[in-house]
């Protein structure tokens, strides 16, 4: 009884799927690729689950949902994000920084889920969409400003994966060639699927911070005084703790997580009625890669508490002072973590890339695709990852500067990217019902006004440090 | 620059690959609709482009930030 019932759902689902295609008007002349035959099946498997009715079944789908907003959350817990909770916790501890994280992964959520509901909506790219939408001057602003931001990010990624490994006395060319090999592992599956499962499973090793945290033994009096009291930030406002705050900002709120979740959403295949679950895939990404960070913080919060200078750290350094409260299996889980961060990192930021290259070129650009079908697109993902790997190798570059600065720069392109963003999703003749309500448009402001504040904020520390005295600072 | 999308030959389709294309695919998310149909480009107000300006000279100030204290923390 009950397969018959759930086979006439699985016809009902198919019937309206043929009446789509009736009301497009165009299934008699239909022209199929490879990426779409790809994408069909995988939605083949959600159109069966979604049939079927129960916990089970709910939970099978979300499963088969899941997948741009974990992996954009957990992929922009990088390299340069850890290094800043590590350096956040070493330098200023607990009392500020946890809640300041936690509400930056709230302003993360509010951002991605516009994406979600773009991408699900549009069936396209942000990159695509922007050209469209306003031409080619603002959208070549645009790419501009995603492709110096990934380029500098992805450098950063690489020294995160060299410093992880440096740990472990592996040598920096052996750590960089190597994660360039996994790299391109990675998209040698030739299915989006599948890659998306193997990258998931790796980014899932960012929870590693959260052993390392625990045997660090905080004290959990302390911890939850500091996440629902607030305390005021360690030593006022100054030009470090404007930096620190901007680097956080930074490791949560980035441009490329924009055009990466909603390309991700389109190459997935996720429709209208798929929106729930992009939004449930967003925010347990947040939650995830909320733990994540507050777990590095309370890693690193007992060299704030000895008084251990941590100014010009790297990651093997801080794995090394944390030797002595976390010990030595602690240490070697904290390298591994910083490892894993920008090796993720390294495998979405240069997807990203590669979207959006693909996306104004007007090129194939699938991780459904064979590499003779998309040549373009693997062929950018692999070269700014080959060339950002490459520059990571050449000696004295100033390391622990370019993972901070990278995160500041990441804020301050943010408004811009935020413009667009809200634009688009407010834009009723491509969202038609979907368009933003009220609530999450005053969100999405409250969100650009706080990072244009931080980024002024930044402006005068660095032009008139002295000005922050009278605002309370030293 | 033309889209250039390959079309998947004939012997790499079977009726079944087609079937699932029609039965789970919406219209529009086929590759060479994508291609064909694009959202057309929308005229920005007064507004808008005061606000598209006022952000981007507000990036460019902020570069030369980072550009000023990157050659301050170098010296």
């Amino acid at each position: 009884m009950n397969e018959r019932r759930t086979a006439s759902r699985i016809q009902a689902e198919v019937t309206l799927q043929r009446e789509s295609w009736a009301d497009g008007g165009n299934s008699g002349d239909v022209v199929i690729t490879h990426e779409d035959i790809d994408r069909a099946h995988d939605r083949v498997h959600v159109l069966e689950t979604r049939a079927r009715r129960g916990f089970l079944p709910r939970m099978h789908l979300l499963w088969l949902l899941i997948g741009p907003g974990i992996l954009v959350m957990l992929g922009e817990n990088d390299g340069p994000s850890m290094l800043s909770y590590a350096a956040t916790g070493a330098r200023f501890g607990i009392g500020f920084f946890l809640p300041f994280v936690v509400l930056t992964f709230a302003m993360a959520c509010v951002v991605q889920e516009m994406t979600v509901r773009l991408g699900a909506a549009t069936h396209r790219g942000h990159a695509e969409l922007i050209f469209d939408r306003f031409g080619p001057f603002w959208g070549w602003f645009s790419m501009f400003d995603l492709m110096l931001g990934n380029f500098l990010t992805l450098v950063t990624e690489f020294i995160a994966i060299r410093a992880g490994l440096g740990f472990f006395g592996i040598r920096p060319s052996v750590a960089v060639l190597g994660a360039f090999l996994v790299l391109v592992v990675a998209l040698m599956t030739h299915r989006y699927w599948t890659w998306e499962r193997i990258t998931l499973g790796a980014a899932m090793f960012n929870l590693v911070f959260v052993p390392v945290a625990l045997l660090s033994h905080p004290r959990w009096d302390a911890v939850g005084r500091a996440l629902f009291t607030w305390g005021p930030l360690p030593g006022g406002l100054t030009a470090d703790t404007v930096l620190i705050l901007l680097a956080d900002i930074g490791a949560t709120v980035t441009p490329w997580m924009l055009f990466f979740q909603q390309s991700a959403i389109a190459d997935k295949g996720l429709t209208t009625r798929d929106i729930r679950f992009g939004r449930a895939d967003t925010v347990l990404g947040a939650a995830l890669a909320t733990l994540a960070a507050l777990a590095t913080i309370l890693a690193t919060a007992p060299l704030f508490m000895h008084h251990m200078s941590a100014a010009n750290f790297e990651a093997a350094e801080f794995a090394q002072a944390l030797q002595p409260f976390v010990g030595h299996w602690g240490s070697a889980l904290f390298a591994l973590g910083i490892f894993e961060a920008g090796m993720v990192a390294a495998v979405t930021i240069s997807t990203s890339s590669a979207y959006a290259f693909g996306e104004v070129a007007r090129r194939p650009h699938s991780l459904n695709l064979p590499f003779r079908q998309g040549k373009s697109f693997y062929l950018v993902l692999l070269l700014e990852a080959a060339a950002a790997a490459g520059l990571v190798l050449i000696p004295g570059i100033p390391l622990v500067y370019i993972v901070l600065i990278v995160n500041v720069i990441a804020v301050l392109a943010m408004p811009p990217a935020l413009l667009f963003l809200y634009m688009l999703v407010n834009d009723r003749e491509i969202m038609g019902e979907l368009v933003s309500p009220w609530w999450a448009n005053a969100l999405a402001l409250a969100v650009v006004i706080v990072l244009i504040c931080a980024g002024v904020l930044f402006g005068v520390s660095v032009i008139a440090p002295n000005v922050l005295a009278h605002l309370g600072g030293r | 620059m033309e889209p250039h999308f390959p079309k998947a030959t004939s012997d790499e389709v079977s009726s079944e690959d087609v079937t699932a294309v029609m039965t789970s695919l919406e219209p529009d998310q086929l590759i060479s609709a994508k291609a064909k149909h694009h959202c057309p480009q929308r005229q920005l107000t007064g507004v808008e482009m005061i606000l598209f300006w006022a952000l981007r000279i507000y990036l460019v100030l902020m570069f030369g930030v980072v550009i000023y204290q990157i050659w301050t923390g170098v010296r």
